[in-house]
């Protein structure tokens, strides 16, 4: 081991905050420094060569039930942080500290009056729906906004070229859809910015009013592709609430959103507005059992990012096969405890199976092949030049598919569940490798680690009734794993 | 249902007549009477005092509602409304730890449950104390013993409140 | 306002058209009742003292023939009678139940609490300008209101006699009631459906007034509170949000947004408190918060100790709450 840290003074009570396990998303590379954030809301630079520490800020606050669990992104000599807590009435903000000192540069809130959530005369929605002034406020019923979640704990591309930042806003709390009418923006959507300011460019919202705690942060994939003939800069993403979309990064416009699971909670998304058409009969509400309400809470894909392969044109989605039933309850406001007015339990889609590894081709918006899995797909994926897929699975194994046809080419079965993200370099021995993290948990493995009790379905914001078998096929873990490729 | 048990045997033994047989009779009733002399209603605490909502130091060992229907009932309520069940959910656990199987990381005597529930723990267990009446404290603590399994079936309700995942007509497993 | 001797709770002085319908037809069911039974009694006392009279029966075909026509005669009136009341009985419950959609119509949500009435009035198009309040109802003068009735625990059932019958609020489910008040007025509505302890005293004060006072009152009521002025209230606002107060309720403008409790954004302004139990003055609102269970035993309210010099900050800065 060349070296170690472990930041000082870490609080132990921030386990009393994270709604989905104690997890941790990675870290960022930059300037010569490492960059990570702690479960109790601080980011960390760390000089690579010999692991001391440059910086520690507190950026989160844990009274506010704030936690910190995503990836952090530097462009241009920034430290993006994004906060979670969305499941304790915390109110979502994106925050850029500087490189070098660990100051903050600006802080974006996804919720509250514009002059928070830096949206200012550059901004342009595509849509009119979200043009108005302080709809951060309007949009939620008094003071709601304040503890309305909207938090940033996925993933952020930059596109350099049109220097704009993107990322996705989380689900609204508490998940009870009763207790807030309105659109509740900014949740449940993606905003373009600045990057030197935060200022906001465009927005679009992919669930208004979420019913389901559909977070819109997973990963943006950008590529530019001919779209109708026409070479166009992208943003895909394979969004929870069950839609391939494509979006011009450039305006925000929807070009084509695609179900790529099978949906009751919605019936398309509307070409002229760009709204989400929502499922009245599957809306959850105070002292109502809503059954088979497809995707799931954890969406036709959660946060485990996809892959694309310019070699194929396709994009390899690792996602789960869940259904649910929902109860809504009163969820009650008391800071630092949950706020969320649900009672879940979730269930294996049609088929049975709760996983499905796919390929996609987002051009013709079509499904090329799928590999069915017996639990969540909830680790990445990884697609290489060679035109080989990896990815894992909550048993424990690590496969490798082709990626045109999505036959097995080999696995290989770790020592616990894959959870973690795939990644592959080409060591100073100029050989290629390919690494992964096995070690069960997450809010899908949350059942094995917590030893929580299978026969309590709502455990887990109901995540366990789907994954009361799990404990029998892998135990907890900690692994890293290097394959050497031929 | 007294009633309905004393009145056929009186009748027998008063028509099979010998009235030396009497006496026993006579000190069956007085035994029956006594025993139900000695059935009591159940103590709810619909109005509980201000010293009950005050903290007392040290904390007492016995629990004051131990099979108490209505403390448990209470419990039951109030583990939802101050979000218990947003962290330990009905018992299964998920971002605290289950409260219905044998392990317990803080012990399980109501003494122990209920210092957990008033000083909090160190891995994200809030502390209530001041927050929150002490005799809730004590309802709190007296329902998570039932959850665990500690107070027993005449007291803890047959089934629990949250929705059932199944529908009625599905067999159950 | 006082909630005293002019408050009404009576279904014979109707205050609407609704509630007019159905003392129309209490009337019709009071005077035919009372004159079968004024007849009835008539032919009992009638028989009564042809009985002391004729010792011997007085039994011939011919007068069981007239008795069985008498008798016939009778249960052909009555049954007629009984239909007849049947058939307005139905009219009038269809009358009062019609949903006539209309585009003017104020809409109102009603929630049931053990024990109390939450009342919301959502705003679709301005969430943030949603009204909330406990055991009050406002509403305009001749203005269709539709009340959506739910309920967070038990069933429980909205009577607000001077306006309409009764509706049940039943878990899980959404029932409706249009009611509508033609003058100004104050009037009692009660829980009718036995919900436990304090089912007694669940009521709510409701008030009809001109659109102009109502629309006044809609506003007053959408502002987050006032920011305490002096040293004492400060103080008192610190007590309510360290207290165990923040546990449950919820005032608009400060960190307190807890829903278990009734909201106290404005809650001096309210006629009653603890659902028309009392009369909102400070020395009922200090004993409510020092020992709440004390006055109406099974309350979810806990008794709070509070030291004096706290309760008077506290009760300085609820004052500031209208």
């Amino acid at each position: 081991m060349k070296w170690s840290y472990k930041p000082k003074d870490i609080n132990q009570s921030a386990k009393g905050i994270a709604c989905c396990d104690w997890v941790n998303r990675g870290c960022a590379f930059a300037n010569g420094k490492i960059f990570f954030n702690t479960l109790d809301g601080k980011t960390c630079a760390v000089n690579a060569t010999n692991g001391q520490e440059v910086w520690v800020t507190q950026v989160a606050n844990m009274a506010r039930g704030e936690s910190i669990t995503m990836a952090p992104l530097v462009v241009k000599n920034k430290v993006l942080v994004g906060d979670s807590g969305g499941e304790f009435g915390v109110r979502g903000a994106l925050t850029a500290l500087d490189t070098e000192t660990g100051k903050q540069i600006w802080k974006a809130y996804s919720i509250g009056p514009d002059a928070d959530c830096l949206i200012g005369p550059n901004f342009k929605p595509f849509y009119p729906s979200d043009r108005g002034k302080d709809l951060g406020v309007t949009s939620w019923p008094p003071d709601l906004w304040k503890i309305g979640g909207g938090t940033v704990w996925g993933w952020i591309s930059y596109d350099p070229q049109l220097d704009l930042i993107y990322y996705g806003t989380a689900n609204p709390g508490p998940w009870n859809p009763e207790q807030r009418p309105g659109d509740n923006k900014w949740t449940c959507g993606i905003f373009a910015r600045r990057p030197d300011s935060g200022e906001a460019v465009w927005f679009y919202q992919w669930s208004p009013h979420d019913e389901y705690d559909y977070d819109g942060v997973n990963e943006q994939i950008l590529v530019d592709v001919p779209i109708n003939g026409r070479m166009r800069k992208v943003l895909v993403r394979a969004e929870r609430n069950g839609h391939v979309y494509v979006l011009d990064r450039t305006t925000g416009e929807v070009l084509s959103a695609t179900p790529f699971v099978y949906i009751t909670t919605s019936k398309g998304v509307d070409p002229k507005t760009g709204r989400l058409i929502p499922n009245e009969e599957k809306s959850p509400g105070f002292g109502r059992v809503v059954r088979e309400i497809c995707p799931a809470s954890p969406g036709a894909k959660d946060w485990q990012p996809s892959a694309y392969s310019p070699v194929t044109g396709l994009l390899y989605i690792p996602h789960q096969n869940l259904c649910q039933d929902e109860e809504g309850v009163q969820a009650n406001y008391i800071a630092g405890t949950p706020y969320v007015g649900a009672n879940v339990k979730m269930y294996a889609g049609p088929g049975g199976h709760r996983g499905e590894y796919d390929a996609w081709d987002p051009i013709h918006a079509r499904k090329v092949w799928s590999i069915r899995e017996r639990f969540p797909v909830w680790s990445g994926t990884l697609v290489t030049a060679g035109n080989v897929a990896f990815y894992g699975t909550m048993e424990g194994w690590f496969k490798a598919v082709n990626a045109t046809t999505g036959d097995l080419l080999w696995q290989f079965k770790t020592g616990s569940g894959i959870v973690g993200q795939p990644v592959t370099f080409l060591a100073p021995d100029g050989k290629q490798y390919i690494s992964v993290l096995s070690g069960v948990g997450g809010w899908s493995g949350a059942i094995v680690p917590g030893q929580l009790d299978p026969r309590d379905g709502t455990a887990a914001l109901g995540f366990v009734n789907a994954m009361g078998d799990l404990p029998m096929y892998t135990t907890k873990g900690g692994m890293l794993y290097t394959f050497g490729l031929p | 249902m007294c009633n309905v048990r004393r009145s056929p045997f009186a009748v027998r033994r008063g028509g099979s007549s010998a009235s030396g047989q009497r006496p026993t009779a006579n000190l069956f009733l007085l035994a029956v009477l006594l025993a139900l002399a000695a059935c009591h209603r159940e103590q709810r605490s619909i109005a509980p005092t201000a010293i009950s909502a005050a903290r007392t130091f040290p904390v007492r060992v016995n629990n004051p509602y131990e099979g108490n229907a209505y403390a448990i009932a209470e419990g039951q309520r109030l583990y939802e409304q101050y979000n218990c069940s947003g962290c330990h959910f009905h018992g299964g656990g998920g971002i605290g730890p289950a409260l219905m199987d044998n392990e317990w990381i803080y012990g399980s005597s109501p003494a122990n449950i209920y210092t957990s529930i008033a000083e909090g723990r160190p891995n994200g267990m809030p502390s209530w104390g001041g927050h929150i009446p002490d005799y809730q404290i004590w309802e709190l603590t007296t329902y998570v013993r039932a959850l665990g399994g500690f107070e027993g079936r005449v007291a803890t309700a047959s089934r629990s409140d949250e929705m059932e995942a199944k529908r009625a007509e599905e067999p159950k497993k | 306002m006082m909630v005293g001797a002019e408050t009404i709770q009576s279904a014979l002085r109707p205050a609407g058209p609704e509630a007019a319908r159905l003392t129309d037809l209490w009337w019709i069911f009071f005077w035919t009742c009372a004159s079968f039974y004024a007849a009835l009694m008539a032919f009992f006392v009638a028989a009564w003292i042809r009985g002391r009279q004729n010792v011997e029966p007085d039994v011939t075909p011919a007068t069981e023939r007239s008795h069985t026509t008498a008798v016939t005669a009778a249960l052909i009136v009555s049954a007629i009678g009984l239909l007849a009341l049947l058939v307005t009985s139905v009219a009038a419950g269809r009358a009062v139940g019609k949903f006539a959609t209309n585009s003017n119509q104020l809409e109102i949500e009603v929630t049931g609490h053990q024990w109390w009435w939450e009342v919301k009035y959502p705003n679709p198009a301005a969430p943030n300008q949603q009204v909330v309040t406990a055991n009050e109802m406002h509403i305009p003068i001749n203005t269709h209101v539709l009340l959506r009735l739910d309920t967070r625990d038990d069933i429980h059932s909205l009577w607000i006699p001077n306006l309409h019958g009764k509706r049940d609020l039943i878990p899980g489910r959404v029932n409706k009631i249009f009611i509508q008040a033609d003058r100004p007025g104050v009037y009692r509505g009660q829980c009718a459906e036995l919900c436990g302890l304090q089912h007694a005293h669940m009521a709510l004060v409701v008030v009809a007034e001109e659109p102009e006072k109502f629309a006044e009152w809609k506003k007053r009521e959408s502002l987050g509170a006032p920011t305490p002025q002096t040293p004492e209230q400060v103080r008192g606002q610190q007590v309510f949000l360290g207290a165990p107060c923040a546990n449950c309720h919820n005032i608009t403008g400060i960190d307190a947004s807890a829903t278990l409790g009734p909201d106290l954004t404005h809650v001096r302004s309210r006629p009653t408190l603890a659902a028309g139990m009392l009369l909102n003055t400070r020395g009922n609102l200090a004993g409510w918060i020092s020992n709440a269970p004390a006055i109406k035993p099974g309350a979810q309210m806990p008794p709070n100790q509070l030291a004096a010099g706290e309760l008077q900050d506290l009760l300085a800065y609820l004052d500031t709450l209208r």
